[in-house]
């Protein structure tokens, strides 16, 4: 992400919501959580990565729910917690399109909504390969002090998010992103390789990036009866990702890398949890960070919203 | 006059049963989502594959629950297919070897909807098509 400050109002910008999230947010969150609970039937087949990505696409008709979370330690300034929403639409059988809202609350600072992205992953090829091929197209609008980290870039690294919310929200990135998603399926495992191009629409060069993954079910073969707690439901793996420099200096010099493991846990419900700890590789990387979400899939939602109209 | 009334009456009832009958061809075994297509172009090697767990009652189980959770959202929960998906007890699927079954859920139908089930390991793609093969 590059962090030039594009021209803006000078002078601190009200904060929608200042301080910690307030009593009153985390009692609606807590609402939607239970409500997602008790509502019923999905059928993610999704590796639990929270960056890399896989050839899986969402099912057409269907709408995926996501809410996730990313608590990073901060040397040389304030610990932060970032959570972030997804809205996961199978638009074809090829083309799947989401729309993220980002937000985040730095301990000691303020709370505040960072932006918007829409995100777009077309499958080219329509039968299953050794290597599966997909092209992702990304539109972020957001501003310097969006921490969800969904992509580590260019030279992004851990100082960038020690500048106070109400320095670093002034500068708006308005940013194109393209990924080329690798993945694979084999015996069980998932194996998927990203590599990422970030063009900011001001006048910066490309940034680059890679992500990586693997990851295997606890237990291939499933149960003759419903269940929670089983292996079959419990997905492990491991994420690798960092900045690999601009188009002007393709490096791994000065950028900043992490490994996280994954784990994933989908319930009858439908619900999917997610957790990841991870873990900075460089004295540019956070020193941890932990991510963590919950999925919740509604199938042939497409249909269903037509209904209401009919 | 009573011969062609009995004629009449013989040509009626047909007409009527053909009436009866002809939906039900039509529904159980059309192509109507290109699925019988898109098999016949499974690769030999996955055609002769026999399926691993045959017979086994605990992977129809298994089977029949992985497709309460995967599929009954699209096929129902009875597997006749409803809206744009296909029924699975049509005698063209029900006629397809296991092999090109599975080798149908891990490619999906992407242009025509049915997604790709490769993400599924392999054993559960196999217990599916042992339930869906007990649907006959």
């Amino acid at each position: 992400m590059a962090r030039e400050a594009s021209l803006q109002a000078p002078g601190p910008i009200p904060s929608p919501f200042s301080g910690p999230l307030s009593t009153r947010a985390w009692h609606l969150l807590f609402v939607v959580a239970i409500a997602l609970l008790l509502a019923a039937r999905a059928s993610a087949q999704e590796p639990p990565y929270f960056v890399a990505y896989s050839h899986q696409m969402e099912e057409p008709g269907n709408l995926e729910i996501e809410a996730n979370s990313i608590y990073a330690t901060q040397r040389g300034g304030n610990d932060f917690i970032a959570p972030w929403m997804e809205f996961e639409y199978g638009a074809k059988g090829w083309w799947t399109t989401e729309f993220y809202l980002d937000t985040q609350a730095t301990f000691g600072d303020s709370a505040l909504f960072t932006g918007y992205r829409w995100e777009n992953r077309f499958r080219p090829l329509m039968r299953e390969h050794w290597i599966n091929p997909v092209l992702y197209l990304e539109w972020e609008d957001t501003n310097g002090a969006d921490k969800t980290m969904k992509e580590v870039v260019g030279f992004d690294k851990e100082a960038d998010h020690a500048v106070p919310n109400a320095e670093a929200r002034r500068e708006h990135d308005h940013e194109l992103e393209t990924k080329l998603i690798l993945s694979s399926n084999f015996k069980g495992w998932n194996v998927a390789e990203n590599f990422i191009g970030e063009k900011n629409l001001g006048d910066e060069p490309w940034e680059f990036g890679y992500a990586l993954g693997a990851s295997r079910p606890l237990r291939l073969a499933a149960t003759p009866r419903p269940c929670n707690f089983c292996r079959e439901n419990l997905v492990a793996g491991v994420e690798m990702y960092g900045g690999l420099g601009t188009a002007k200096a393709t490096t791994l010099s000065g950028t900043s890398h992490y490994l996280a493991p994954v784990l994933g846990w989908q319930l009858l419900s439908g619900v999917t949890f997610r957790l990841s700890p991870g873990f900075g590789l460089n004295d540019n990387s956070h020193r941890f960070l932990l991510r963590w979400g919950f999925s919740y899939e509604i199938g042939s939602f497409d249909r269903k919203l037509r209904s209401l109209f009919q | 006059m009573r011969r062609f009334l009995l004629a009449l009456a013989l040509l009626n009832g047909s007409l009527a049963a053909a009436q009866t009958a002809a939906p039900a061809a039509h529904h159980h075994d059309t192509d109507s989502r290109g699925v019988y297509t898109v098999i016949a172009q499974a690769p030999v090697k996955w055609r002769d594959w026999k399926n691993p767990y045959e017979g086994q009652a605990d992977a129809v189980a298994a089977g029949e629950k992985l497709f309460r959770q995967h599929c009954a959202e699209c096929h129902g929960e009875d597997a006749r297919g409803a809206h744009r998906s296909a029924n699975l007890r049509a005698p063209g699927i029900q006629r397809a070897t296991p092999g090109e079954v599975v080798w149908f859920l891990r490619n999906g139908n992407l242009a025509a909807g049915m997604p790709s089930w490769s993400g599924l390991p392999a054993e559960r793609r196999w217990q599916i098509v042992a339930y869906l093969k007990t649907l006959r």
